[in-house]
C-alpha cells in the first residue's frame, strides 16, 4: 500500500516503517497510522481506492447540502469517517455506491453538525459551473443554473429526493433510502417539481 | 419537468467540476476525528448522567455523616431516607443501560426515517433522564426541608417552655407555600435553559424527521 503512496505522490517524505507503526510527511504534517494486521491493510487499501472512484457523489451531495469551499471539505471529510466507520458492514452485496449515497445522505441530513438549511442564492455566484460551454447552448446554460439554484433553496429532505432523482435511483431505492413509502415518495416528488417551478416562475 | 430534466443531463455528465481528492487524502481523513452530531449528543448525555450520577453518590455520602443519621432517626424518616436513595439508585441504573442500549442502536447505514428516530428517542431517554432528577430533587428538597421546619420550630417552642407545642396552622401553610413556590422557580429555571440548550442543538434533526413523517402522513 505504501509502495503505491510513494509511486503516485512526491510529496510525501520522511516515510517510517516500524514492525507496526507507519508515519510520513505530508503536507508538513505527520501522518502516523498502525497497521497490526494485514486484513485491516487490505481493507482501508480497498476502501480508500472505492471511494477514490465514486468521489464524485460525495462531491455533488456535499455542493447540495453546503456553501461555500470550506464547508464542502468539512463535509466530505465527515461522510469519509463515517463511510470509513460503517465499511467493516458493507458486505459487497450491493455497489459501493449505492452503499454510499445512503451513508452520505445521512450524514448530510442527521450527522452533520452546522446547519445546512436555505443556502442564500447570493453566495453561489461564480462558486460554480458544471457544464461544459460547447455542450449546451446559452439558453439551456441559463436554465439549468437556474434550476439548480432553485434546487438549493429546498429543505434537506427535498434536496435527498432531488438528489436521488438526479441519480436516476427509481422509487423504491428513493423511498428505501429515506425510509418512506414508494407511493408517498412519489407523491412528494410531483409536490417539490411544484414547488421548483413556482420558484422559477414566481 | 423540462428544466429539471435537462439538469439531469447536465447533472451525471459533470465529473469534472470537483477537485479530486487523492488517495493521500483519504487516508489522512481517516484517521482524523469526526464531530457528528451523535458524538455530540454522546459527549453532553455522559456529562449528564455522570452529572446525576456524582449528585446522587453526594446526596448518598450525607447518610454516612453520623450527626445526620441522628437528626433523620431522631425525625424518623431514616428508613423512609435509605430506601428513598436505594430507589434513585435503581433508576439511575436503569436509566444509564437503556441509554447505552440505545445509543448502539443508532447505526448511519439505517434508513434516514430510522436513522433520525434512533438519535432523538435516545436523546429523549436523556430527557427524561433529567425530568427524573429535577423532580426527584425537588421532592427531596421539599420533604426534607418541610421535616427540618417542623422540628425545629417545636423544637424552639419546647425551650420556650411551652409543654404542649403546636405549630400555628397558618405560619406552617405560608412556610410550605414559599418553600413549593421556591422549589418550582429553581426547578422549572433550569428545565427552561436545558430546553433551550436542546432546542438550538436538536433543532435540525427535529425538522427533517418532522419533514419526512409529514410525507407519509
Amino acid at each position: 500500500m505504501l509502495v503505491i503512496l510513494l509511486g503516485k505522490d512526491r510529496q510525501i517524505r520522511n516515510l517510517n516503517l516500524n514492525n507496526k507503526k507507519c508515519s510520513f510527511t505530508f503536507c508538513n504534517k505527520t501522518i502516523t497510522f498502525t497497521t497490526n494486521e494485514t486484513m485491516s491493510e487490505d481493507l482501508e487499501k480497498s476502501f480508500v481506492k472505492q471511494l477514490k472512484e465514486n468521489q464524485n457523489i460525495i462531491h455533488k451531495i456535499c455542493r447540495l447540502y453546503t456553501n461555500g469551499e470550506d464547508a464542502h471539505n468539512d463535509l466530505f471529510q465527515e461522510i469519509t469517517i463515517q463511510l470509513w466507520k460503517a465499511f467493516p458492514k458493507f458486505r459487497g452485496d450491493s455497489k459501493f455506491s449505492t452503499w454510499a449515497y445512503r451513508v452520505a445522505l445521512n450524514t448530510a441530513i442527521t450527522l452533520y453538525r452546522k446547519s445546512t438549511r436555505s443556502v442564500s442564492t447570493i453566495s453561489y455566484e461564480g462558486q460554480y459551473h458544471f457544464i461544459s460551454p460547447e455542450e449546451y447552448n446559452h439558453e439551456e446554460e441559463e436554465q439549468i443554473k437556474l434550476m439548480y439554484q432553485a434546487v438549493q433553496q429546498l429543505n434537506d429532505i427535498e434536496k435527498a429526493l432531488v438528489f436521488l432523482y438526479l441519480e436516476d435511483k427509481d422509487y423504491t431505492e428513493i423511498s428505501e433510502t429515506l425510509g418512506i413509502s414508494e407511493v408517498n415518495a412519489r407523491v412528494k416528488m410531483n409536490r417539490i417539481k411544484g414547488k421548483l417551478k413556482k420558484i422559477l416562475n414566481p | 419537468m423540462e428544466e429539471l430534466d435537462l439538469l439531469k443531463k447536465a447533472w451525471k455528465k459533470d465529473n469534472q467540476s470537483f477537485n479530486q481528492v487523492s488517495e493521500v487524502e483519504i487516508y489522512k481523513m481517516l484517521h482524523t476525528k469526526s464531530s457528528s452530531i451523535v458524538k455530540w449528543i454522546l459527549i453532553i448525555s455522559l456529562f449528564e448522567l455522570g452529572f446525576g450520577f456524582i449528585f446522587n453518590i453526594l446526596i448518598s455520602f450525607t447518610k454516612y455523616d453520623s450527626r445526620n443519621i441522628e437528626l433523620l432517626k431522631k425525625w424518623n424518616i431514616y428508613d423512609g431516607y435509605v430506601v428513598f436513595g436505594v430507589l434513585i439508585y435503581l433508576v439511575v441504573f436503569c436509566f444509564i443501560y437503556k441509554f447505552y442500549q440505545m445509543y448502539k442502536n443508532i447505526s448511519v447505514v439505517d434508513n434516514t426515517k430510522q436513522l433520525l428516530n434512533s438519535i432523538l428517542k435516545t436523546r429523549k431517554i436523556v430527557r427524561n433522564y433529567v425530568i427524573f432528577n429535577l423532580i426527584s430533587f425537588a421532592l427531596f428538597f421539599v420533604t426534607i426541608f418541610s421535616i427540618a421546619f417542623y422540628h425545629g420550630y417545636i423544637d424552639l417552642l419546647a425551650t420556650r417552655g411551652i409543654t404542649h407545642p403546636v405549630i400555628p396552622v397558618k405560619n406552617a401553610i405560608i412556610f410550605f407555600i414559599i418553600l413549593v413556590i421556591l422549589t418550582s422557580i429553581f426547578t422549572f429555571l433550569f428545565w427552561l435553559f436545558y430546553r433551550l440548550l436542546y432546542g438550538i442543538l436538536l433543532r435540525k434533526l427535529n425538522a427533517n424527521y418532522k419533514e419526512l413523517k409529514k410525507i407519509d402522513l
